[in-house]
């Protein structure tokens, strides 16, 4: 069995296509996760674009794709429209509900194609793109074992925890674990103890190979934007060292995040796990690179 | 020519429209030269300039960037170059190959990336 997770798009809130997001990446969430030919797409910001071109190149084309939304916001639905995959014949697109009739993902989706915001209606597309549903958040798909989890955000928001065979990810952004742990934010020095992390969030993502998680902020940006539906970095990395995390992956980067800011965040959190003894890989989300589990 | 143009301007309206003959010289990204500046192990220090659009390394005898150690596979890592971007894959390896200390299966490269290949270090440049 091989797993991939490859990063199409990495940062939050609004693309941002400059000078020192150029390592990085600009565009806004999108993930592809591959079980064997099982091909989920986490989230549909811009970056699902460049998926959808290259999607068209690979032999053979893959026919049948997963869809897993988190939430509503735009920069995690905004790419859908431009993805090349949705014109063309014979391509089917299940966006997942959490329940049975639960349609409102891919009314999400369908509702940003119509003519006020976009000149293509869903209806009009040459794919078919269908509703399906996980059942009381939960379903095997090809073989993959999928979970749906609420996480804290304005408005709603859910993770989705992938496993085969042994293999685990789990993508949780658009979190703010600061509250969710029951707003016990205390400390914002390093040397601090490990902080308090919601248990329910630990065991879905326990032993996790992968664990993409939201730390859109570092200590001093969470405070100023505190209730705003984002994590601390250091929170996140809390989240990973008790989970017993084997790589943790730094997602939904600010839109005021640099290049050289990420590769700062990913030392000091590198750092902090290595201060609490945790023998786990972090890195931050970067467009165009492939993991293979 | 920009002399030119300016006692022109000083010799008639200053507000007339003035059309100039200046355009951009860039040295667009698909023009330049992929490199790897090779750090540690073998070989090393040298550095590497990409030629064509495939660039094998390994210890194999046809790779174009050769190393005998034994952490390396024969054909470890291979970089191809396609448009503006470079992209370095794992190629099934032993081992696997480093991007920045995280071991990855591919990777669209950025100028001072780090790539480890068993114990051979190289900087990606681009150029």
């Amino acid at each position: 069995m091989a797993a991939f997770v490859k990063f199409w798009g990495t940062r939050g809130s609004i693309p941002t296509p400059s000078s020192w997001t150029r390592v990085y990446g600009g565009n806004t969430s999108c993930v592809e996760v591959r079980f064997d030919d099982a091909l989920f797409v986490c989230d549909a910001g811009s970056g699902i674009r460049e998926l959808g071109k290259d999607l068209l190149t690979r032999k053979p084309v893959p026919k049948e794709l997963h869809f897993l939304i988190t939430h509503a916001h735009w920069d995690h639905i905004q790419g859908f429209p431009f993805f090349a995959p949705l014109y063309v014949p014979g391509m089917k697109i299940r966006v997942y509900g959490r329940h049975a009739g639960d349609d409102s993902p891919y009314r999400l989706l369908s509702g940003q194609m119509t003519s006020n915001y976009f000149p293509v209606s869903l209806r009009d597309v040459d794919s078919r793109v269908v509703p399906d549903y996980l059942h009381e958040g939960k379903r095997d798909i090809q073989g993959v074992r999928v979970s749906a989890f609420a996480l804290n955000h304005p408005g709603g928001c859910f993770g989705y925890c992938l496993s085969k065979d042994g293999k685990k990810v789990v993508y949780a952004t658009d979190n703010e674990l600061e509250i969710q742990a029951g707003d016990v934010f205390p400390d914002q020095t390093d040397s601090g103890p490990l902080r308090k992390m919601p248990q329910e969030l630990i065991e879905l993502a326990r032993d996790a190979d992968l664990l993409i998680a939201d730390a859109q902020y570092d200590d001093e940006g969470y405070v100023a934007r505190r209730a705003w539906g984002h994590s601390s970095c250091f929170s996140a990395t809390d989240l990973a060292i008790q989970a017993k995390v084997k790589h943790l992956v730094l997602f939904h980067h600010d839109p005021e995040d640099t290049d050289r800011g990420l590769d700062q965040k990913v030392l000091d959190c590198q750092h902090r796990a290595t201060r609490h003894g945790a023998p786990m890989v972090v890195s931050a989300a970067r467009e165009g690179v492939e993991l293979k589990l | 020519m920009m002399a030119y143009i300016f006692n022109y301007m000083k010799e008639v309206d200053a507000t007339a429209i003035i059309i100039s003959t200046a355009r951009a010289r860039r040295r667009h990204r698909d023009t330049r030269r992929h490199s790897l500046e090779q750090i540690e192990g073998d070989g090393s220090p040298r550095v590497i300039l990409l030629e064509g659009d495939e660039l094998i390394i390994g210890r194999g005898n046809d790779a174009q960037v050769r190393l005998t150690s034994k952490s390396v596979s024969r054909h470890h890592a291979i970089l191809r170059v396609r448009g503006t971007d470079c992209t370095l894959y794992d190629n099934n390896s032993n081992n696997g190959v480093f991007l920045n200390g995280v071991k990855v299966h591919s990777a669209v490269l950025r100028d001072g990336d780090a790539i480890l290949v068993g114990d051979n270090e190289f900087i990606y440049g681009e150029g």
